[in-house]
């Protein structure tokens, strides 16, 4: 492995839509960029999607494509399985950052992709990428569009056969790697570290992720993709194709309970999105919307909720109080109606989908000396007229980070943030009055 | 490719070295391991007997149903079950090498 020293202009740190973007935005005008990204593979959650609201896109295939042309630029050092350890001021501004290349036990420049390693491999493993329901092995090529397509060994759940370093053709294998520090020096950096969902467990009335044919909507977006992990939409419980569907809004976000009160924005959209996909894949399906209310605020978006209604999706406008089983583990919801006279009813379901809210899913408070805000998510001062602009000089932010948005959002955001980076780098080289006045207007 | 002996032999030493580095790690997953393939003996064992859908090789094993369903999953990404058809709101998995033949 060869790893040097790093001199960029500026360091994105995360690799999902949102830190992919700023990146290319500043490369494509000439800008030394690093992105650092802690997973083996590029991509985020958008690349586990199986369609786009409102376009409906296919997600692989509008964000491949962003994954290789981040990979293959020539402004862009891509670091993939690294983790930020340290940052420190560059004398004359800037960063020092120390990177950890975390041991992939196959030689980067020499793997070629060709799973074989992956096929010999006798473990099994429950695959994140699939949300469990899929399976991976100890060695492997992250998932199927993974950027860089290079093979992982997940030494914590290997037995350390060997038979993978047989299989190689190319000697790729190496068990003798270890982590390896070096050094990135940039003049600014751009935090898009994401989100994460609310965990399973959180809501103990929606069966604290303990009932098997109750999932969240990131699972039906890997039943609905392509390369999902059955090939169809089935319920987990026993493979069943599901007759009836049913989607809980707000799972997760505008709830005191959890401390979550806002609103995770895109989750209204991404069920009557996946409510649509799969009337598609079920014709004959049943499938209910329960919801407090239906916000689609943005472009396109009303006409979407529209055509969904009139496909025959069923909107039904309560609180869903609980969920439970009946013998054959179909999930039973027990549900307020808000308009029926407040009436409460229960409905069994074949599968019952929680929309889940983005929760924050990192803090940069330590490393980074950004602090968060109420909600968790990235400070940010102006949120008016500097939205991707943290308090610490020379710090940005875009995408999740910065609070729950979908993706148009976060690739509006990605462009600014490296906007205001390429700024601060030009103040930093000959500072003007004019933008020191902003600054300090951002700043106070 | 062809290793040296004493490549080969110093790879070995290497794979040792690491192995006893992570003897705790490697116990965990061979024990693992075990348990899959207890389970996919008794499923191989059904699915020779013809295609069956999940429930089907679920109550034959007394596997639970979703466990099942995982290891067919994991079979079928791995090229050892295909898939062979619906049978009313179930699809039927085989051995690959049967539906080969
Ligand atoms: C079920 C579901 C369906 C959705 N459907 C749609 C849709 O149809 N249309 C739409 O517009 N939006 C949709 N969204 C929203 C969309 O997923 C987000 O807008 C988008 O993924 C945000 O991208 P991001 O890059 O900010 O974050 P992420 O995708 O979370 O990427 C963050 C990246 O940073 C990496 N990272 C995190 N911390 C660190 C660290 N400390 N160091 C290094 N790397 C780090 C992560 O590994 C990850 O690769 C959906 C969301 C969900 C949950
Ligand atoms: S067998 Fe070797 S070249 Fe092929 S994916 Fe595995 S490590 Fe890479």
């Amino acid at each position: 492995m060869t790893v040097k020293n790093v001199h960029v202009d500026v360091l994105v740190v995360g690799g999902g839509i949102a830190g992919m973007q700023s990146a290319l935005d500043l490369a494509d005008q000439g800008y030394r960029v690093a992105l650092v990204e802690k997973e083996p593979s590029i991509g985020g959650k958008m690349i586990m999607l199986s369609k786009v609201f409102p376009t409906l896109d296919c997600c692989s295939c509008i964000t491949t494509p962003k994954m290789s042309a981040v990979a293959h630029h020539d402004n862009i050092e891509l670091l993939t399985y690294c983790d930020v350890q340290a940052i420190g001021d560059r004398p004359g501004g800037g960063f020092v950052i120390d990177v950890v290349q975390k041991p992939r036990y196959v030689d980067i420049d020499t793997c070629t992709g060709c799973r074989q390693c992956e096929y010999v491999c006798p473990i099994d493993l429950p695959s994140q990428f699939d949300r469990e329901l899929g399976a991976v092995r100890a060695i492997r090529v992250p998932f199927s569009t993974a950027v860089p397509q290079k093979a992982f060994l997940d030494i914590d759940n290997c037995i350390l056969c060997g038979k993978c370093q047989q299989a190689c053709p190319v000697e790729a294998i190496d068990f003798a790697q270890q982590p390896e520090t070096f050094t990135v020096e940039a003049g600014a950096i751009i935090l898009a570290t994401g989100f994460e969902l609310t965990p399973a467990g959180a809501k103990a009335e929606y069966g604290a992720g303990e009932l098997l044919n109750v999932v969240d909507a990131l699972v039906m977006e890997r039943l609905l993709a392509p390369t999902g992990p059955y090939g169809h939409v089935l319920r987990p419980s026993d493979g069943k194709e599901p007759d009836s569907i049913a989607y809980v809004q707000c799972a997760g976000s505008r709830d005191k309970t959890l401390g979550v009160e806002y609103c995770s924005r895109v989750c209204c959209m991404y069920a009557i999105k996946q409510a649509m996909l799969l009337s598609g894949a079920l014709p004959l399906a049943d499938i209910t919307i329960y919801y407090m209310d239906i916000r689609t605020f943005g472009k396109g978006h009303e006409q979407f909720y529209q055509n969904a209604k009139a496909m025959g999706i069923e909107f039904v406008k309560g609180k869903v109080a609980r969920i439970t089983e009946d013998e054959d583990k179909n999930p039973v919801v027990r549900v307020e109606l808000i308009e029926d006279g407040s009436k409460v009813v229960e409905r069994a379901h074949d599968l019952v989908v929680l929309s889940v809210g983005m929760l924050p899913g990192y803090n940069p408070k330590s490393l980074y000396g950004v602090p968060v805000a109420d909600d968790g998510f990235a400070a940010i001062p102006a949120p008016n007229i500097r939205p991707s602009v943290t308090p610490k000089p020379g710090i940005f932010v875009t995408g999740a980070a910065a609070g729950p948005m979908d993706i148009v959002d976060s690739i509006v955001l990605a462009g600014a943030a490296a906007a205001e980076a390429a700024a601060y780098l030009e103040e930093v080289r000959t500072p003007s009055p004019q933008r020191a006045a902003i600054e300090e207007a951002v700043h106070a | 490719m062809t290793l040296t002996r004493e490549e080969a032999k110093q790879r070995t030493a290497i794979l040792k070295q690491v192995r006893d580095q992570h003897q705790e790690t490697v116990d965990r997953t061979r024990a693992r391991l075990k348990d899959q393939q207890t389970v996919r003996r008794q499923i191989c064992q059904q699915l020779r007997g013809g295609p069956k859908i999940v429930p089907e090789i679920a109550e034959a094993t007394g596997l639970p149903a979703h466990e099942v369903l995982w290891h067919i999953t994991a079979m079928k990404k791995y090229d050892l079950v295909v898939e062979v058809g619906q049978c009313g709101e179930y699809y039927q998995y085989a051995m690959a090498k049967e539906t080969e033949s």
